[in-house]
């Protein structure tokens, strides 16, 4: 067990060695950075909007980069050790094929988790320093406010500061990223190239963010029939609902979310991770190198 | 009953061609025991079946039919490989690693640990002749650089059968006999080594058994001095042999109804020549 624990940690570290030495991840990384700081240059009418503005931008960035990065990084790792052969040295020590998977599933989750670490501490002290400037406008303006209007304010800017649900937001978008790159590993078990996984992967993603629109539709503006529940449960089954991951809307809005909802929704994720990861090591056992 | 260091019995290899009702028998059934401590060439032109024999043996590839076996346990089983180290053709690893590096995760993946990794990586960079290039990245290395960090992690964990799949491709004459002399030393140690290789002189050379494989069919099998030696034939190399005594020989051979075939001086290998060149410009 020990033993088993350190090859996969090996693989894991190697792994996140050779992705954090991608291009890629540099560029997509120092371009969300980027965005996340010129947001705060963009003119505001008033403080509450400008703290708005600067998480909403945030957040969706941190967001998509994170999703692109779970898939392009994972979309090659199988490919390329194939074609190298790197796989073969590896497998033909006392390797089991679960292990290589896990390893190689573990290094870009490590990966991931150091992008969101990044990203999001770069994105907390942008608006904990915005927040604290507009405290700092609002104390000195206070002979113009009424006492009333003052904790209304101050209360706006606190909501629409850093705060714990924000923390939960960013915690899902990981989320969302590692259920997207167990999902790439899954495909990339079985598929020759990787423009197939990452095409396959598109659809992923755009089936997983327009499943809650379709099921809106169908479930509670018409009433469907069995064929089209059994669909909907189908599809719901095979690819994860990302939209639900996203409360970035709430988030931005001031809506309080409960503890229980991101609980909910990290279990879902951890359903979802453990089942593709489980089918590709399935697969990646039949598969002949 | 002697255990086998590789047993192969009855491997057939099919594979089926997608949409076609066609498919391609890459190996028909292979029969092939491998003693311990012996060193064994399997020979053959390309396509012959070499490399789908070797994925067989490391669990790479499943037979279609057959089974294999690994010092007596099935080669399914992930325990069966703590005993072989394997150097792929034309081996690639993580460019990105160094020489040191590259030894020390094959370590971590052989199950070795901490002070016992360190000691074995310095010796087998020492081994392989590659100490000053241990901080390099793969990427800068060259051809004959790469097989031999190779062959190194192939040996990281002092395994009992070493595999080797075209071990001398794109490395020079030296480090081609630097690898066939390691090859004779592990022997020595006692290590079983299967090699496949269409260096026919350097097979001949390490070699005590070798297999021909052709179109997924091994067609000879056995001893190479049973495989190469002409029953009828005596061959007699002399030193500082007079005109007069190799007359005198010729005399009593025809007068004993024998034949000679030929008389002629001995010649030094192509190889031969090329090291010795080399080498005494190196000095």
């Amino acid at each position: 067990m020990i033993s088993s624990l350190r090859r996969v940690r090996a693989i894991a570290s190697t792994t996140l060695i050779e992705l954090a030495r991608l291009r890629v991840f540099y560029v997509l990384v120092l371009f969300a950075l980027v965005l996340i700081v010129s947001s705060t240059f963009l003119a505001r009418i008033s403080f509450q909007q400008e703290l708005q503005v600067t998480k909403d931008i945030s957040l969706g960035a941190i967001n998509f980069f994170l999703s692109l990065l779970a898939i392009v990084a994972t979309a090659q790792l199988l490919p390329r050790d194939i074609e190298d052969r790197v796989v073969y040295s590896v497998l033909a020590k006392p390797v089991p094929r679960f292990e290589y998977i896990l390893g190689k599933f573990l290094g870009v989750v490590s990966l991931l988790a150091l992008s969101l670490a990044a990203m999001s501490v770069l994105c907390l002290v942008v608006l904990h320093l915005r927040e604290q400037s507009a405290l700092h406008d609002v104390h000195q303006q206070v002979a113009q406010f009424a006492p009333d209007q003052l904790s209304s304010t101050l209360r706006a800017i606190h909501v629409a500061g850093v705060n714990r649900d924000l923390i939960g937001a960013l915690v899902l978008v990981l989320a969302k990223s590692i259920i997207l790159a167990a999902a790439t590993l899954c495909i990339s078990a079985f598929a020759t190239s990787n423009i197939f996984t990452i095409t396959a992967m598109a659809m992923v993603y755009l089936i997983g963010h327009l499943e809650s629109i379709a099921r809106e539709y169908w479930l509670q503006e018409h009433a469907a029939g069995w064929f089209a529940r059994t669909f909907l449960a189908v599809v719901a089954f095979i690819f994860p609902d990302l939209q639900a991951f996203n409360i970035s809307d709430e988030v931005i809005g001031g809506v309080p979310i409960p503890a229980r909802l991101i609980v909910e929704l990290l279990g879902l994720a951890v359903f979802y991770v453990v089942s593709y990861l489980l089918l590709a090591i399935a697969i990646f056992y039949q598969r002949e190198l | 009953m002697t255990e086998t260091a590789i047993g192969i019995a009855h491997v057939t290899k099919v594979y089926p061609t997608p949409f076609r009702r066609r498919v391609t028998v890459a190996l028909h059934d292979l029969n092939l025991e491998i003693a311990p401590g012996e060193v064994y060439g399997l020979l053959g032109p390309n396509g012959s079946g070499k490399s789908t024999t070797l994925k067989i043996i490391l669990g790479l590839i499943s037979p279609t039919r057959g089974s294999v076996t690994i010092f007596g346990r099935d080669n399914s089983v992930v325990a069966a490989r703590r005993e072989i180290g394997f150097l792929p053709e034309n081996a690639y690893f993580h460019k990105f690693l160094t020489g040191a590096e590259t030894l020390r995760f094959h370590a971590k993946l052989s199950g070795l640990r901490g002070g016992e990794t360190t000691a074995r990586v310095k010796e087998l960079l020492a081994t392989v002749g590659l100490t000053g290039a241990r901080d390099a990245r793969l990427s800068t290395y060259s051809k004959g650089m790469l097989q031999r960090i190779g062959l190194a992690q192939a040996l990281i964990h002092n395994p009992k059968l070493l595999v080797l799949d075209e071990p001398t491709a794109g490395v020079d004459p030296a480090g081609s006999r630097d690898i066939q002399d390691l090859i004779a030393s592990l022997k020595n140690r006692g290590t079983t080594v299967l090699l496949s290789s269409h260096l026919l002189t350097q097979v001949q050379e390490v070699c005590d058994r070798i297999g021909i494989l052709h179109r997924g069919r091994l067609l000879r099998e056995g001893r190479l001095e049973s495989l190469l030696g002409i029953e009828n034939q005596t061959e007699l190399v002399l030193e500082n042999a007079s005109p007069d005594l190799l007359d005198g020989l010729e005399r009593q051979i025809a007068s004993a109804s024998a034949r000679l075939i030929a008389r002629r001086k001995p010649q030094t290998s192509l190889e031969q020549l090329f090291l010795k060149v080399t080498e005494s410009i190196e000095e």
